[in-house]
């Protein structure tokens, strides 16, 4: 009888085999997604290929999609910084909403500031609120051994009824006919977009911060240390490595870029603040950060994938009526696969008698 | 207005809407005391409740669809089980996953029973100990699934510390390195913990599709498993305190709707955040005064295959 | 004689089908911003997508839950591109979005639900729900004992609101003793969170509940305490036979198959339209059994005088806190009723 056991490799898998693990994950999570559409009665190849049309398939698909993927890189950047630590900031949905409410703040307050002056402040208000939201639970962590993943989770909710408080009351616009939302940002106050494209210069931050993240970890010492203290906390304390330091660290930095991300979408996108900003970008870029094993350029590669499923989803439904709910189905699927597929990297099958 | 006669009711509706929490947060201590994290409690819950609703509707029997919630939140549960003991994945980001996909899930497959009805769990009164004074129209004036929810906690409490099996599932939380070479089966425990953990959380997603209301929609669990993740930790691991828990955030939920309901002139965003700032404080508190660290210490840590 | 018109009609309009409609087949495209498994509003306006899709001719299709902003630029924007003939978007926040796609495509109808701009291709469009709640308000307000009702409502904006205090007027002319405590949720579709929120009004001595959510929760919990309740959106009383008394409900059916019919005629413009009761738009479901004779002949008589042209917020129409809000004798503007952020005197409760 043939027996399959699972050993160690000696040394992780090549590039070439990562790939091909990750294709046939995503293969299979696209065959197991055709299924339910099969089930449903809706032609699984038909469904899949509408899918990436609606995302891929002409020039403003993929305006739709960069446009999407641009708060979703940048939370997903600053998730990434956490993770590198092992910790687990699963808040960047409430640090997005607090970098929103900062830069609404300013854009507000100084609506007749020149641009020059004004977009910087509102960036520095947003980084400098979203950092502050994402260092409560460090400090937390760091002195009470609180749990950072339920205190993230928790002040999401507290930070979205915060701007909700904000939109339904103080900063209502007199002239919205009572609906939530603060007046139109002045025109100083608005990121403008690329040429004739759809695309906002957003697209040019994310670029820079992805380099300065990636410069980060490469070149600077603290991204050394960050990175050691995530790969064994133990041995870096003993070597001496400020770890406790290092937590509020990146939880500012995370929080900051969530909260840039924030500032991008009020700024940018929707010109105002609105409580239909908080879309999940913050919990999407979970699962990005992860898909990308954290690397700046492939967190870039991943947001722009997976804004690119969200965007063909509408398309699916729109041709095919397939329900919203769809596209949670394939992004699960997706990470699942992607999760176990991880196994091969360090061990491999073996094919031996019993 | 006589303040009993607010109380009263206000700490009824908090053991009701406490309980779909109390089974999830039951469901994940037994998952996280053999060592496995499991973040998609939401997951699970959805999937059961949304199960419990059809079966429940088709056999005309709310019994039948009580288990078969159950039964489908070990399945959701499964996959986190197959991806995290078998091919080694990371349990953060599995659960994550499994939360996304279990709502995807129900929210595709439920799309037609949405605007319908199903036989369901109505309050029966218990004989005796319904006219106890204060206690009785709190606690025992309820549905059979409440009265079954009392039953677990004590039952884990034995199996936890007098069971052969339970002490097995400890020590795949706390030392699993220790337990494989004393001979246990460290796998088969997890396996254990989380399928008997997502029949629990399915039991609780089914309290909301057949006992706290009778009907199903989207998102129906509307985040109340990432509550119970929360109490897990409240509860420092142990079922006795995650009563404490659940019961302290439904009743801090049934007390702002009737702050609001009394005519307070709070914004009602602010009374609704009231149980997220509660549930961070009561966490702050309870890492403050407890000096000693419960949490299983092989929690959220896979265990590698032999070679 | 009939059957030879008949069949003669048949066969032209097959010939038709076949020649012409065929090749080009009107497209009509909606966008909701919830899921239509909310059982509430998205799923009315879905029930008068259907009512579309069964026309001759007419394909229909939906995107569903989707953001207000940006994202619902990007739907309306690819419905246009792929050709569709008719785009409804039914949400406030679609206005902004809709209004510049609509100049990109003027050959395109655009409707849109619950805002106040216009195009020369864009109308707006909205349902005076709050007649219907109005006459929902006699009811309550016959049926109560403890002249204290409750309303579990969703979020505060001006529909709501609205809604809100049309129904208090309606309550307070047959019992001016009447209070409404209102309890907000900040859900549209949490069961659980809404029968909840009945629950708690009940506490606090209401003993009729109506509601302004998507789900029939309040309607369980009223239902289960043995009091009587007003629900929203469609007929609810199969939820709660006993309790359910009647609905302000949606019929969206008759405004969207008319706009559709004008726009395949040629015969469509941009308007502003608010239909009422008068037009079918609105209604109430069927009384429930528990409501008396007199009570339910008091409320056809009022709504006759509605079709006849009565408007409910005429003054004097006093704030929460006494001050005239509405002059006696006028009538409040569209725009007004549009943006009222204010409850009327008799209401319980915070519009924050």
């Amino acid at each position: 009888m043939f027996h399959i056991r699972i050993t160690k490799r000696q040394e992780p898998l090549s590039v070439g085999g990562s790939c091909l693990v990750l294709l046939s994950a995503l293969i299979l999570s696209l065959l197991l997604s055709g299924l339910l559409l099969f089930l449903r009665g809706t032609p699984p190849v038909d469904g899949i290929v509408t899918l990436f049309q609606g995302a891929f398939g002409s020039r403003w698909a993929i305006e739709d999609s960069i446009l999407k993927a641009i708060p979703i890189f940048l939370c997903s950047l600053g998730v990434a910084i956490a993770f590198r630590l092992q910790i687990w900031n699963i808040g960047a949905e409430g640090q997005f909403a607090l970098g929103a409410i900062g830069a609404t703040w300013v854009a507000l307050s100084f609506p007749q500031w020149p641009k020059i002056a004004l977009l910087p402040a509102m960036v520095l208000a947003a980084a400098v609120a979203g950092g502050g939201w994402g260092m409560i639970p460090a400090i937390l962590r760091q002195r009470l051994k609180t749990n950072e993943i339920i205190v993230t989770l928790m002040m999401n909710y507290i930070a979205i009824l915060f701007l909700e408080y904000l939109v339904y009351g103080v900063w209502k616009d007199p002239t919205s006919f009572g609906f939530p939302m603060t007046p139109e940002f002045s025109e100083q106050a608005i990121v403008g977009k690329i040429g004739t494209t759809s695309i906002n210069w957003g697209l040019a931050h994310c670029l820079i911060l992805g380099v300065l993240v990636w410069g980060f970890f490469k070149f600077t010492r603290t991204g050394f240390e960050v990175k050691a203290c995530g790969d064994n906390v133990r041995a870096a304390r003993y070597a001496g490595l400020p770890y406790d330091r290092l937590v509020v660290l990146v939880m500012v930095l995370s929080g900051a870029l969530a909260g840039w991300a924030g500032f991008l979408e009020a700024s940018a996108t929707v010109n105002r603040l609105q409580p239909s900003i908080m879309v999940g970008y913050g919990y999407t870029a979970i699962v990005v950060a992860w898909l990308a094993r954290l690397h700046p350029l492939s967190i870039g590669i991943a947001s722009f994938l997976l804004a690119g499923l969200r965007v063909g989803v509408e398309n699916i439904q729109l041709d095919l009526q397939v329900p919203a709910a769809f596209g949670g189905i394939i992004e699960g699927l997706i990470l699942l696969t992607v999760l176990a597929g991880g196994l091969f990297t360090h061990y491999r099958l073996v094919r031996g008698k019993k | 207005m006589e303040i009993i006669t607010i109380i009263i009711p206000l700490l009824a509706a908090a053991v009701q809407s406490g309980t779909p929490i109390l089974y999830a947060t039951l469901g994940e201590i037994i998952t996280e005391k053999s060592g496995v994290l499991n973040l998609g409690v939401e997951g699970a819950m959805i999937i059961g409740a949304l199960a419990g609703f059809i079966v429940s509707r088709y056999t005309g029997s709310p019994v039948l669809g009580f288990f078969a919630a159950g039964i489908a939140g070990s399945f959701a549960t499964s996959i986190h089980g197959v991806v995290c003991l078998w091919f080694q994945g990371n349990q953060v980001v599995s659960g994550l996953a499994l939360t996304i996909l279990g709502a995807g899930l129900a929210n595709y497959l439920g799309t037609s029973y949405v605007g319908l009805s199903a036989p369901g769990f109505s309050p029966v009164a218990v004989p005796l100990l319904s006219s106890i004074p204060v206690l009785g129209p709190i606690f025992f004036k309820h549905d059979i699934l409440v009265y079954i929810s009392y039953c677990i906690p004590p039952v884990m409490c034995l199996f936890f510390t007098s069971t052969r099996f339970g002490l097995g599932l400890r020590a795949a939380g706390e030392y699993p390195a220790a337990a494989t070479a004393a001979g246990l089966n460290v796998l088969a425990y997890r396996w254990f913990g989380i399928l008997a953990g997502g029949f629990l959380m399915g039991l609780g997603g089914a309290y909301l599709s057949l006992a706290y209301t009778h009907l199903w929609t989207t998102n129906l669990t509307g985040g109340r498993g990432w509550i119970a993740v929360a109490l897990v930790i409240f509860a420092f691991w142990r079922p006795g305190r995650a009563v404490l828990g659940a019961y302290l955030f439904g009743s801090v939920m049934a007390l702002q709707l009737r702050l609001q309901a009394l005519g307070t002139q709070l914004p009602s965003s602010i009374l609704l955040m009231l149980p997220y700032v509660l549930t961070v404080f009561v966490l702050v508190m309870s890492s403050w005064r407890k000096k000693t660290n419960e949490e299983p210490a092989a929690l959220g840590v896979n265990v590698e295959p032999a070679d | 004689m009939r059957l030879l018109k008949a069949l003669i009609v048949a066969m032209l309009s097959l010939g038709f089908c076949t020649a012409s409609f065929a090749a080009k087949e009107m497209k009509v495209g909606f966008v909701y911003v919830s899921p239509i498994g909310d059982a509430g509003y998205s799923y009315a306006h879905d029930v008068g997508r259907q009512a579309v899709e069964a026309m001759d001719g007419v394909t229909t299709s939906y995107v569903e839950s989707v953001p207000e902003g940006p994202d619902s630029e990007r739907v309306i924007l690819n419905m246009a591109r792929k050709g569709y003939d008719v785009i409804f978007a039914t949400s406030f926040g679609y206005m902004d979005p809709m209004l510049k796609v609509a100049k990109q495509f003027p050959k395109v109808a655009f409707l849109h639900c619950s805002g106040f701009k216009m195009a020369d291709n864009m109308s707006n469009y909205f349902g005076r729900i709050y007649q219907a709640r109005y006459l929902s308000g006699i009811v309550a307000g016959s049926m109560t004992k403890s002249n204290v009702i409750g309303y579990a409502a969703a979020f505060p904006i001006p529909e709501v609101i609205r809604g809100i205090n049309a129904f208090t007027l309606g309550a307070q002319s047959v019992n001016p003793d009447v209070t409404v405590r209102v309890v907000w949720t900040k859900t549209w579709y949490d069961p659980a969170t809404e029968k909840e929120a009945a629950k708690s009004l009940l506490d606090v001595g209401a003993d009729v509940i109506a509601q302004h959510q998507d789900s029939p929760g309040p309607q369980e919990a009223a239902q289960e305490k043995g009091v009587y309740s007003i629900g929203y959106n469609s007929d609810m009383s199969a939820f709660a036979p006993k309790s359910h008394m009647t609905a302000p409900v949606w019929n969206w059916g008759p405004y969207y198959t008319k706009v559709v019919e004008q726009v395949r005629k040629g015969t469509w413009k941009a308007e502003s339209a608010w239909p009422g009761l008068k037009e079918g738009i609105v209604d109430l479901a069927p009384f429930g059994a528990m409501v008396p004779q007199n009570v339910q002949d008091k409320v056809n008589k009022e709504k006759a005088d509605i079709i006849g042209g009565k408007k409910i917020f005429t003054g004097p129409i006093k704030g929460q806190k006494g001050a005239v809000k509405i002059a006696g004798g006028v009538a409040a503007t569209d725009i007004e009723l549009l943006g009222m952020t204010w409850f009327v005197k008799g209401v319980v409760g915070t519009t924050e």
